[in-house]
């Protein structure tokens, strides 16, 4: 009966409820298409990150580890104490550091040992290092060195399309002098299929090699850093001409289920030993960074949902102002001060209920229209984030989850709001409320 | 009489100054033209040694050098690792030539600031031909004792803007005009790199740096130490050795 008085009274001033109920509505809109927007970013850097730098288990040497910055190919992946392949005098091979190629894991042991795993889709040697750009505007680049025949298997390396991203030519041969460049670097550099691209690159034993790939593809992964600065060649060329032999710089670990990332890493120090690196795509600074700022967020969407809660606030001390006599005369005729606050309570908790409703409905179209089209991100940016491991497409998430959660998250918070200035009205002495 | 006096005392100390100022100026010039005589030879012949230490590791190239005039160079690696990598400094320009590619490469604009074959020089070091003494004006700065050897120390400063070091300080022995240490400064002041002398040796009335020490400062723990092996100096070069068809 008091829940039905509470519903009647949002009619007595309609522009004002009407107010009430936009600004919850537009704060509830506002949090669900942010948060949405913010998914669909994590979701662009995990994939980018697990794509390009670490797939889901990443497995790298100390000495690379310590230098990473730098790409070195001094520090390829080596077989350390407690591995499968341990040292049968564990303490001389301590005190003599110096190492031999025997020494080293060589692509097809770390490939064996990863596969080994059930929870293992596929593990990938990579290389990856800078280069200088003879006769050309563009003047660095990196040279990315990927078996391509298995890495098209198990990733897709545009991220929009899930494609391998080729957009003309073909992809190198295996072992030949080729190359795929993106289409960025590719247009900057004023460069086409067939051209060659001679550049400088530092081996393993520290030297200079010179090398002059031709160009056979073109590619659009859609990340702006690969598609402006990488130079793709087949992996085993590259550890020719680094002096690498068969030996890898990292080695990318993907699983059947993410979920198994821990369990895949634990397995790995088991089998490589302590001299590697092993790090899950979760440990990668940006992941890590979006994740603990995931509370931040919700701080903001809470603080902004206050704001507009402000309105209804204002509003219920402006009912109890105006309805000063009924109120003393609902407590004359016997009407207790908890039924007096539960009318106006539940008055701002209907405005909140049908504001989040509005919010939601409108925040459930807009993140929809936007995870079936997607935001240009390049064009927003001009040209791209290029720092950011993220796709120059934006998809927004639409999750009835989320529009759920965040319907309650508005009703609530406006309502915790509420109950202060509804508590004024049980103050009210009745006798002295009539006779104003 | 106080006129008098005071006009002498004047006149002393003009002298003195008159005298000192002119000596030291031209006294650093010609320090450093002595510098320059040092190096200055009709051409080279010499097997050399390249001990590069970076990153807690130590990588070892060997090479053979010719030169004429300290106008043109021929470098050929002879380690395992770099065999066949030859270099041609001719007409203030620089080519490579590496095995991987078959092919001759002009080393030219950005790449001349890289380090060469992962030491601490750059191409641009190596392809300097001038004599410093017409790239930089030297002002002579105090004497200073290093590794036991008395040293003058002059600043130099370059005379055009394009000079890779805008700012140079050197020590020279003062016994044989030996450049015992160096370093290099950016147009900012920050300085570069540091040359140490470790050995040098009298050959033909030349004093020679056998091994010397270069440090590139932009580099954590880095430093390249150079060895020169078999020297030879003003022995004849035939001129086919400084052809781009030698590289092949």
């Amino acid at each position: 009966m008091l829940s039905v008085i509470a519903w009647r009274n949002i009619g007595r001033n309609r522009r004002r409820s009407i107010l009430c109920i936009t600004a919850v509505g537009i704060a509830v809109f506002f949090i669900i298409f942010m948060n949405s927007w913010m998914d669909g970013m994590f979701i662009g850097i995990e994939n980018t990150v697990r794509t390009y730098e670490t797939g889901h288990v990443l497995a790298v040497s100390e000495g690379f580890e310590a230098e990473k910055e730098y790409l070195p190919v001094q520090f390829p992946l080596e077989k350390g104490f407690g591995g499968t392949e341990d040292y049968s005098d564990e303490n001389s091979a301590r005190e003599n550091p110096s190492r031999g190629t025997e020494d080293y894991f060589s692509d097809d042991e770390l490939i064996r040992l990863a596969e080994s795993l059930p929870e293992v889709r596929g593990a990938l040697p990579r290389i990856q290092i800078h280069a200088s750009l003879f006769d050309n505007v563009v003047k660095h680049a990196l040279v990315w060195g990927i078996d391509i025949d298995r890495e098209r298997e198990i990733n897709h390396f545009n991220l929009t399309k899930r494609t391998d991203g080729l957009v003309s030519g073909r992809f190198p041969a295996n072992d030949a002098n080729e190359c795929v460049i993106g289409t960025v670097l590719a247009e900057k550099a004023g460069l086409r299929i067939g051209d060659r691209i001679p550049l400088k690159t530092v081996s393993a034993e520290f030297s200079d090699k010179y090398w002059s790939p031709e160009i056979t593809g073109i590619f659009e992964f859609d990340y702006r850093k690969m598609d402006e600065d990488t130079i793709i060649v087949p992996i085993d060329r590259l550890q020719r001409i680094l002096g690498l032999g068969d030996r890898a710089q990292q080695l990318v670990v993907f699983a059947h289920d993410q979920r198994d990332s821990e369990r895949i890493k634990a397995d790995m120090e088991q089998l490589l030993g302590d001299r590697t690196v092993i790090r899950t795509w979760s440990d990668n600074y940006w992941v890590a960074m979006y994740r603990s700022m995931t509370w931040l967020y919700y701080i903001i969407f809470g603080v902004f949902q206050v704001v507009a809660s402000f309105l209804i606030v204002n509003t219920v001390l402006m009912m109890i102002h105006e309805r000063i006599k009924e109120i003393g005369m609902m407590g004359a005729l016997g009407m207790k001060r908890a039924e007096i606050v539960f009318i106006f309570f539940m008055e701002a908790v209907y405005l909140s209920i049908l504001g989040a409703t509005a919010g939601v409905f409108l925040g459930g179209v807009a993140t929809w229209v936007g995870s079936q089209f997607p935001f240009d991100m390049t064009t927003i940016t001009g040209g791209g984030m290029k720092d950011l491991p993220v796709s120059g497409t934006l998809y927004l998430v639409f999750s009835p989850t989320m529009l759920i959660q965040n319907f309650f998250f508005g009703v609530v918070i406006s309502a915790l709001c509420t109950i202060i200035p509804s508590l004024k009205s049980a103050f009210v002495e009745p006798v002295e409320a009539l006779r104003r | 009489m106080r006129v008098m006096r005071f006009i002498v005392r004047i006149a002393m100390i003009s002298v003195c100054l008159l005298s000192v100022l002119p000596v030291s100026a031209q006294t650093a010039a010609e320090i450093l033209d002595k510098v320059d005589d040092n190096e200055i030879y009709k051409s080279i012949i010499h097997e050399g040694e390249m001990i590069i230490e970076y990153q807690g590791r130590t990588f070892v190239k060997t090479f053979k050098v010719w030169g004429r005039e300290n106008k043109d160079s021929f470098i050929e690696f002879t380690n395992p690792e770099d065999r066949g990598t030859k270099y041609l400094k001719k007409d203030g320009r620089l080519y490579v030539y590496s095995p991987d590619t078959e092919q001759i490469m002009l080393i030219s604009g950005h790449m001349l600031k890289e380090s060469m074959m992962g030491s601490d020089m750059s191409y641009e070091d190596t392809i300097e031909n001038e004599r410093l003494s017409r790239r930089y004006t030297a002002t002579f700065l105090e004497d200073e004792k290093v590794d036991g050897r008395d040293c003058w120390v002059l600043d130099l400063a370059a005379i055009k803007p394009t000079e890779s070091y805008q700012k140079r300080r050197l020590w020279v022995a003062k016994d044989n005009f030996d450049m015992v240490r160096a370093e290099f400064y950016a147009l900012s002041g920050a300085k570069l790199k540091e040359y140490t002398l470790i050995r040098s040796e009298l050959i033909q009335g030349q004093s020679f740096p056998m091994e010397s020490e270069m440090r590139d400062l932009l580099r954590k723990n880095s430093k390249t130490t150079f060895r020169v092996i078999n020297l030879e100096l003003n022995a004849p070069v035939s001129d086919r050795i400084f052809s781009t068809r030698n590289l092949r």
